[in-house]
């Protein structure tokens, strides 16, 4: 007994020895699917950084796999704990920089000159903050994502694909789902939010447009038409459907429903699910038809369903000690080779402006690249989530209930939305919640 | 009798032995310095100088030592994470934090941490006047021994009372430590959370937060906001949760143990090994698998459209239709977990079951069925009867069975609380995934309140307890 | 308290055994079969998750060239194999957590175990002032809803600059630990005063009377303790996943890290159940066995400390 004792003693001395003792490694986090991938990199970096410099490199680099969704948040909760780099999507920059910047500003030049002559016009607008009256460039964008639409080709064909009539028809004909979401937050229901007219590319929905609170709309005829239509949609037995507890993976699998709106991290679920029957598409388009039309908006009118279009970004802890050597390994980490190296193991999209017909890879025909394909192609038809100014502004949108509110109209599972007049309170109630009022 | 009354007004004994300590601690004080040694005297300024009076050098110079690291944190206010501990603390504790913080420059206060190490150094300061007290004792027990003529005790006499006559000092100190670190700071701590606007949007370092006194009380018990809204919704389903899920598997659990416990039947350890493989088994595992299994894929669901008895999937948990069906699955599953606990703890006491009585009702004609409901089921019920509340706490307090089957869903819309969610899962939901802190702090100590008058009241009345005072 | 004896009853019930005496027989052996095939029942209802998981560990279905990671609606896998866990050991951190959580256990049921047995010992043995007083304050202190202060536990590692170690963990899992004595010190009470007070008459020390006299009898509330604090750290995952962060993934206990293999994260490639399956057979092979061959103490505590309340 008195043995076990000391042994435990001795154990737990020597544990918080080492704990003690290490040195800090510099920390990068980034998405669970490449980190083995920027691990390698960074090794490839430490060789190249001994060879330009006389010096060894004078840290130990982890590169640790993190939830790219909540890193911001994790980060904000205890920045010491924090890593040096991290990977956020772009709409958490306002979070991060709001009040105290939590980020460090990029200043070195060439990785600056980089970000602008890589990245297209919409990504610069989104990786800048103003903080106390200047504009800085925070984050370094090194992948893009969007939504788009994999679907089972054992009952769909490309032209099914190309409206949800077309995919709630073949379900109606088999008695399956239409679709599945895959989860039910602001991300998730952005293909009908965001929907815009198929002809004018156009849509009355604005969401802090310019940075501005006030510019935020959501009551526009557009808008309840294609939410009058969503409801549709959602209520009928064949149409569309949050994941059951299974998982969306095994209602895809198991031809429950026909296709899933995601992301390309996605892609590889949705791949188990359906080995070579997985087809990728853009997201359809859809028809407003008598029962969905609203005010001005005549039925017959074709809507583009929407998505918001992220990248994804390195940024730099502000409170980390090695703030001198993180710039340089950003500019080595997003240059365009990279990225496309990247995109070659790990399917992850470029974030880099015209990869499409740039990237050598991205003229094959296999899977991966439809994946991409559609992407970019989705790029057309979103906008970057504009919340970069205000950290506020994403809370707004996101956290404070109006995803599950506009969910329960499209679903209206106790038959509360059954009006027009009814619909539309509701949504000035999201609307009041996207200004920020409870 | 009277003793007894007196018993139950145990809050107000309480008050009164520590108000007649406090007084006596007092006197004892004053007289320790008027009839002390110049020695004790000197300890009330310099700790540890009436040990080295008494030429007790290591205790005093660790009473010294003690001092001085108290005095020397105190004032000079060594920071963690750039946070003061010390006397510094104290006004942080009330002002949790001015600095605002520069856009590139210096961090704002961290009124989280200020919070804490206010609490820490509370805290150091009560340690610091016990050992204070303790010093002068000792001191003036020298003094006693020196009078008497006997010797002061040496260091040596100290450590080996520490293994005899003061054992329980050296068992209990390693549990008062840990616990007063990492269960009184904490709950303290939490405690205090209840009453400042530590929400979802303060990020500790960036902004600050404040007192706000009652506000978040208020907010949940009297006002109309949307947590107003779901408190007394999740306290129901809580307590009603609690209800059936103590009862179902109360009488499930004593019925498996009478069949297993039936005379003419065989293999009953093994029979009994089977149930206590769900209890040996992670809940983790087994509850994830549960959900897989119920899913709208699952073989449950195969099994019952192979069958026809429905035509399309069924969705028991988070995907329910309504509430109702998502708890009853939920109070199902959890017999599952439950009735083995049950049934161990009847068969245990069903082999106890006086014999001589059950034997005299047999032979006085008693049928078994009379014999049951006479002898069999009264004795049950009195012995299991702390078991059945203890177990109505526990699954107030039961996270895993909601976290890990719906968590908390089918949602309502609009409102971060589900319809199974209990209180602590939305406790859980709130401080850990929304950030709310302080909301969930008001919360979780209002199950704290419900769980402990529970657990005292059916503590006071237990045999263990009354036992407890013919102890001594 | 049970009144047992009915007069009544008396009259009528000496008649009815005498003339039912074959029929009391045969409806014995009615009431056997009934209570087996209710037994049978009840114990495949029990079973059958378990053998729902054991069967998933070893279920190897491909297609189009992919392995099925995903919960199938068929019971009976169509395919058996060991790719789950040549998966499980190659592709994911599982083997670390494994290590991690052996430590983990290992050390704080050391340290628990010492902790519960010596504080039951002192409430239930040794006489001191304020003993009551203890007793009480710490049957309401275990009553704060634990992860409540995971944040507040979370800075306070900090302070000491533990977050990112497994001692962390360890702390979180014994420092508490004292609280839990209940059920010992309901053993403890049991053993007669009399046995300690002869051997402090024969001049044994109270160090010598718990560790020679006390402890060497109480065999079985000793692996109660232990097997309880051993097998906590295999089933918690709360504590693990907010103590050590969802992001240190090096860091995980066995429960989370297999906890993310089914609710992967939006951002995760989750749902790969059958990895989980295989495993949460390797964690719950060992415990299960554990657990199995030292019933009779376990059984004997929990009967034991729900009779005291």
């Amino acid at each position: 007994m008195k043995k076990i004792v000391l042994l435990s003693l001795i154990m737990m001395t020597s544990l918080i020895m080492w704990g003690c003792s290490r040195q800090d490694p510099l920390v990068i986090w980034v998405g669970a699917e490449v980190q083995e991938f920027y691990e390698a990199k960074m090794v490839e970096y430490v060789e190249y950084y001994n060879s330009v410099n006389d010096s060894e490199f004078p840290f130990q680099i982890e590169v640790r796999a993190a939830d790219t969704g909540s890193a911001a948040a994790t980060f904000l909760d205890d920045m010491d704990a924090g890593p040096d780099i991290l990977t956020v999507a772009h709409d958490n920059l306002g979070r991060l920089i709001s009040g105290a910047s939590a980020i460090q500003p990029i200043q070195n030049p060439a990785l600056l000159a980089q970000i602008e002559a890589q990245n297209p016009e919409t990504f610069l607008r989104v990786i800048k903050g103003s903080v106390g009256g200047e504009t800085y460039t925070f984050g370094v964008p090194y992948e893009a994502q969007a939504l788009i639409l994999y679907y089972n080709k054992d009952f769909l064909n490309e032209d099914d694909v190309e409206t949800w009539e077309g995919i709630w028809d073949v379900a109606k004909a088999n008695n399956k789902r239409a679709l599945s979401i895959t989860g039910t937050d602001g991300f998730n229901n952005s293909f009908l939010v965001l929907a815009t007219n198929a002809e004018t590319g156009s849509t009355s929905l604005k969401l802090y447009e310019d940075g501005v609170l006030e510019n935020t709309f959501g009551l526009g005829d557009d808008t309840m038409s294609v939410l009058k239509w969503g409801q549709r949609f959602f209520q009928d037995p064949n149409g569309a459907r949050q994941p059951s507890d299974s998982g969306w993976e095994v209602d895809f699998a198991n031809e429950a429903i026909l296709s899933v709106i995601g992301g390309a991290w996605h892609f590889r679920a949705a791949r188990a699910s359906l080995g070579d029957n997985l087809g990728i598409a853009v997201l359809p388009q859809f028809t407003i038809t008598e029962a969905d039309a609203y005010g001005e908006i005549q039925p017959g009118t074709v809507f583009q369903s929407g998505t918001f279009t992220d990248t994804k970004m390195f940024v730099m802890n502000r409170s980390s000690d090695k703030l001198e050597y993180l710039e340089d390994i950003l500019l080595f980490l997003s240059h365009k080779d990279v990225q496309e190296q990247s995109y070659i193991q790990n399917n992850t999209l470029p974030a880099y402006k015209n990869a499409l017909s740039e990237f050598s890879a991205m003229q094959n025909d296999d899977i991966s690249t439809q994946l991409a394909v559609a992407q970019l192609s989705m790029f057309d038809y979103g906008i970057p989530q504009p919340f970069g100014a205000e950290a506020r502004f994403n809370v707004y949108y996101y956290q404070r209930g109006a995803p599950d509110l506009i969910l329960a109209i499209l679903r209206d599972p106790d038959n509360a939305f059954t009006t027009d007049a009814l619909i539309f309170a509701e949504m000035e109630r999201v609307q009041r919640i996207w200004f920020g009022e409870r | 009798m009277d003793q007894d009354v007196s018993k139950h007004n145990g809050f107000i004994r309480f008050i009164q032995n520590t108000m007649n300590s406090v007084l006596s601690g007092g006197k004892q004080y004053i007289t320790r310095f008027k009839t002390g040694s110049i020695g004790t005297k000197m300890s009330h300024l310099v700790m540890g100088s009436g040990n080295i009076y008494h030429k007790q050098f290591a205790k005093g110079l660790i009473f010294l030592g003690l001092q001085v690291l108290f005095l020397s944190i105190f004032i000079f206010n060594p920071e963690i994470n750039n946070t003061p501990i010390g006397f510094k603390a104290l006004g942080n504790f009330i002002t949790l934090g001015t600095e605002e913080g520069t856009l590139f420059g210096a961090l704002a206060d961290n009124s989280m941490l200020m919070l804490l190490f206010g609490v820490v150094t509370f805290g150091l300061i009560m340690v610091f006047i016990i050992t204070y007290l303790t010093n002068i004792k000792s001191a003036y027990a020298s003094d006693l021994l020196v009078r008497s003529g006997a010797k002061p005790t040496t260091f040596k006499d100290d450590v080996t009372a520490l293994f005899d006559s003061r054992f329980h000092v050296l068992l209990l100190t390693p549990t008062i430590i840990g616990v007063l670190t990492f269960t009184i700071l904490p709950t303290l701590f939490m405690i205090f959370i209840a009453f400042t606007d530590f929400d979802r949007e303060v990020r500790p370092g960036l902004n600050l937060f404040k007192w706000v006194g009652f506000e978040n009380f208020t907010a949940i018990f009297t006002g109309t906001g949307e947590i107003a809204e779901r408190f007394f919704p999740v306290l129901g389903w809580t307590l009603i949760w609690a209800f059936f899920a103590t009862f179902t598997c109360y009488i499930a659990g004593i019925l498996l143990a009478l069949v297993i416990n039936k005379r003419t039947v065989k293999f009953k350890k093994l029979w009994r090994t089977v149930f206590i493989l769900t209890i040996a088994l992670p809940q983790f595992i087994s509850l994830l698998a549960m959900q897989q299994i119920l899913s709208e894929h699952g073989p449950v669901n195969a099994a019952l459209l192979n069958i026809g008895l429905i035509d399309e999937p069924f969705a028991f948990l988070s995907q329910a239709k309504t509430a109702t069906t998502a708890r009853i699955s939920v109070l199902t599953i959890n017999l599952w977990i439950g009735v083995p606990y049950t049934m161990l703890m009847t068969s245990g006491i069903l082999m106890n079951v006086p014999k001589d009585t059950y034997e005299a009702a047999q032979i006085d004609g008693a049928s078994k069925r009379q014999a049951f409901f006479n002898i069999t089921a009264p004795y049950i019920i009195f012995i299991t009867t702390p078991y059945l509340i203890t177990s109505f706490i526990g699954n107030i307090t039961s996270f895993n069975i909601i976290f890990l089957l719906t968590g908390g869903e089918p949602n309502v819309p609009g409102n971060i609380a589900g319809k199974t969610d209990l209180l602590v899962t939305w406790l859980y939901r709130l401080t850990i995934e929304e950030g709310d802190v302080n909301i969930g702090s008001v919360i979780a100590i209002f199950t704290f309140i419900i769980t402990a008058s529970a657990t005292l009241i059916s503590y006071r009345r237990s045999k263990a307890y009354k036992e407890e005072d013919t102890f001594q | 308290m049970m009144t047992i004896e009915d007069p009544m009853n008396k009259k009528q019930a000496i008649p009815e055994l005498k003339v039912h005496h074959k029929s009391a027989k045969k409806q014995e052996l009615r009431s056997t079969i009934f209570a087996y095939v209710v037994l049978i029942a009840l114990a495949l209802l029990w079973l059958y998750p378990i053998m729902w998981i054991v069967l998933h560990s070893f279920r190897v279905e491909f297609r189009d060239g992919i392995l099925i990671g995903t919960v199938v609606s068929h019971y009976i896998p169509k395919g058996f194999g060991l790719n789950n866990f040549v998966n499980l050991f190659q592709n994911t951190l599982f083997p670390r957590w494994f290590l991690n959580t052996l430590f983990v256990a290992t050390v704080s049921f050391i340290l628990s175990t010492i902790m519960t047995l010596s504080v039951a010992y002192v409430m239930s043995k040794i006489k001191f002032r304020q003993r009551k007083l203890f007793l009480n304050i710490a049957i309401i202190v275990g009553l704060f809803p634990g992860f409540m202060s995971m944040i507040a536990i979370y800075y306070i590692l900090k302070a000491l600059g533990l977050t990112e170690t497994l001692f962390a963990l360890i702390l979180v899992y014994s420092a508490g630990s004292g609280l839990g004595f209940y059920v010992a010190k309901g053993f403890f009470d049991i053993i007669p005063n009399s046995l300690i007070e002869s051997a402090r008459i024969d001049g044994a020390t109270n160090l010598i009377i718990f560790t020679k006299i006390v402890l060497p009898i109480s065999k079985p509330i000793i692996i109660y303790t232990a097997l309880l604090a051993f097998t906590g750290p295999w089933m918690d995952f709360i504590f693990a996943r907010v103590i050590l962060g969802e992001t240190n993934r090096h860091l995980h206990t066995v429960a989370v890290g297999l906890y993310y293999m089914v609710h992967g994260s939006q951002y995760a490639d989750g749902n790969q159940f059958t990895m989980f399956a295989a495993g949460s057979l390797i964690v719950a092979v060992p415990i299960v066995t554990l657990f199995l061959m030292m019933q009779r103490y376990y059984i004997e505590g929990v009967t034991a400390g729900a009779v005291k309340g």
